[in-house]
This record gives C-alpha cells, sequence and structure tokens, in this order.
C-alpha cells in the first residue's frame, strides 16, 4: 500500500477540509458502493511512454514519489511479474518508512499492477494495520501528449471491502459536515 | 508501509459503516446534532423497528450514544471510532493526490529537458519544439 506517513501527519495535514478544493481539482476519486475499490484519476499533460518511464524507472520514481518534500532513498524496482519493489520513503520530518511491493502484472505502457509483498499473511485485525490490496495502474493515451492515469486499488476480504466504504465519511467531512469535522479534529 | 494509526479491531465499526442508511443516519447527526429515532427515520421509507435495529447496530460500534431521557433517547454521535478509519483513507488519498502533483511537475521537466537539451551535444533530433509551450503553462501551478 502506500505512503501514510505517521500519525502527525494524519492529524495535521490530513485534514484539509476546510478548503477542499485547492488540492482536490485534479484527481478525481471514487469508491463504488457496489465493489471493494477505491478508483483515482487524473490526466497528464505528457506522452504515454513518458509516463510510463517516469512510473516504471525507479531513477524516475524515487524524485515524485511521496509528494514535494517527500525523498526516497531507497528505490529498487525489479518490473516484472514476481519482481520485487522495495522502497524506503522519508517525510519532511525525516520518518523513513520501508514499504515493499511485489509486482503482479507488467504490460508496457498501459498496465502495471503491484500488491503488499506479504499479500495474504497479514492478520488483517492487528491495530494499525493496512489491509492487503491490490493496485492497478492503468495509463490511456488521449492524445499524443494526454495521458489518462487510473488507480483502482482493490481490497480482498469483507472487512477490506467494508473499510473502502469508510472513504464515504472521507466524503462526507469534505463536504462539510463541520460539526463531524470538528468532532474528528479534536478527537486523537 | 507501516502506518502507526492504531486502529482498533475494526470490524465493528466497518460493520456498521458498510450500510448506505447507517452512514446516513450518521451523516443527518453529524449535520443536526444530537436526534430522535423519529427524526433520524423522517428522511427514509422505512419503519421506526428497522431504523431502531440500525440504531443498535451503530451503538453497538459505539458509534453514537443514546440519551437517558426514557422518552426520546436522543442519538448522539460519536467521533472516536470514525477517526481511525477516516485517518486511513484519507492519507491514502492525500498520498496519491501528492504524489501524482509531484508526478505532474516532474513530468514537465522531463519534457522540457528533452526537448530542449542544456548541451548542444546532441543536436539531432528537437522533437517536437513548438509543443513547450503547454508544458510551460502547466508548470505554473504547483504541485
Amino acid at each position: 500500500m502506500s505512503h501514510s506517513s505517521a500519525t502527525d501527519k494524519s492529524q495535521t495535514s490530513g485534514r484539509n477540509n476546510s478548503n477542499p478544493s485547492t488540492r482536490t481539482s485534479d484527481m478525481q476519486v471514487s469508491t463504488p458502493d457496489d465493489a471493494p475499490l477505491i478508483v483515482m484519476t487524473r490526466t497528464f499533460e505528457a506522452p504515454r511512454d513518458l509516463v510510463w518511464e517516469a512510473f516504471t524507472d525507479p531513477r524516475h520514481v524515487s524524485k515524485w514519489y511521496g509528494g514535494h518534500g517527500f525523498q526516497n532513498p531507497v528505490c529498487e524496482m525489479d518490473v516484472r511479474p514476481g519482481g520485487i519493489w522495495r522502497h524506503v520513503m522519508r517525510t519532511p520530518d525525516g520518518m523513513d518508512f520501508h514499504i515493499e511491493y511485489v509486482f503482479v502484472e507488467v504490460v508496457k505502457p498501459t498496465k502495471l499492477v503491484w500488491q503488499n509483498a506479504d499479500y495474504g499473511k497479514r492478520a488483517t485485525n492487528e491495530p494499525g494495520r493496512h489491509p492487503d490490496n491490490v493496485m492497478t495502474v492503468t495509463l490511456e493515451e488521449l492524445g499524443p501528449k494526454l495521458t489518462k492515469w487510473t488507480l483502482v486499488t482493490r481490497f480482498n476480504s469483507v472487512e477490506e471491502r467494508n473499510s473502502v466504504l469508510e472513504i464515504g465519511f472521507t466524503e462526507m467531512i469534505k463536504q462539510g459536515s463541520e460539526k463531524l469535522n470538528d468532532l474528528v479534529k479534536g478527537l486523537g | 508501509m507501516t502506518p502507526r494509526i492504531s486502529v482498533d479491531p475494526l470490524s465493528s465499526t466497518l460493520f456498521a459503516l458498510a450500510d448506505p442508511t447507517r452512514r446516513g443516519i450518521l451523516a443527518q447527526l453529524a449535520k443536526m446534532g444530537d436526534a430522535t429515532v423519529n427524526e433520524l427515520a423522517a428522511p427514509y421509507e422505512m419503519s421506526l423497528a428497522a431504523v431502531s435495529k440500525h440504531l443498535k447496530v451503530l451503538e453497538s460500534a459505539g458509534l453514537i450514544s443514546r440519551g437517558r431521557d426514557a422518552q426520546r433517547r436522543p442519538c448522539h454521535l460519536e467521533g472516536k471510532p470514525l477517526q481511525a478509519v477516516a485517518l486511513w483513507l484519507e492519507d491514502y488519498r492525500q498520498f496519491w493526490e501528492r504524489s501524482m502533483d509531484s508526478l505532474a511537475d516532474y513530468l514537465v521537466m522531463m519534457q522540457r529537458e528533452r526537448e530542449q537539451p542544456l548541451e548542444p551535444a546532441t543536436p539531432k533530433k528537437t522533437r517536437m519544439p513548438k509543443r513547450t509551450s503547454r508544458a510551460r503553462r502547466r508548470n505554473g501551478k504547483d504541485g
């Protein structure tokens, strides 16, 4: 899975719902009610081959992964089915996160599928663990220099399926249920 | 990655939240504050008994509490169990949003470098030089 730096971050920058439009204009997020998915899309003004390269070459990935202010001191990607993606992401405040993924499917330059390397071996009820999931990126050529990126995150168990629906809540918070917003912000 | 977000045994929370009616009820409580079963049932075409059942699920998941007032037993939203789950996905979404903004900028840079190499050592192919204006405009937007 990814990211999610530590608690501090999620509680401060994690709640930017007072101004939801500033940073969400580019990426679309949807969560179908009837499927255990999170779907994110966005468009890049770049040729598809280049997006693929930027997405699958560790020399490039280490430059953008995590976002501005993040560093990636380790990024090793063996981009083929069964190949490992070993990664250390460093947050702006210096915390390191070790990530290990395994590639499941590689179809250059259109499709990349990966999942957590310990897929199926996690105790999902264990506090603080992310549920297993499979991430599929597809790149669609909309024009010579226009590429649509879609990330589908698929969860497997019932529990994970349900956890997907939480985003409904996130949406609600975002849409200005101020009270819930404050409530959530105040706790923690 | 191992998040430090401590997520309690989530199953009951997640089960409670998996139902759209129950999420709707929580949203109502968030919007209008404490409310009775009758008030909460108003927007739904279902019996009070059915709504009460949903409230029981929410209550046992710790997502709401019920007032003492025997007559009304107003429902009160409890934010704590929500927080953990909301953070998880909010975090996930934000991670990708940040990363993709960053990637967008990086792609602009890659294209610029390839279209206009800094060193004139490889003058062979200057591909599509006209197109850079678009990329530049794009770059004005930070990621």
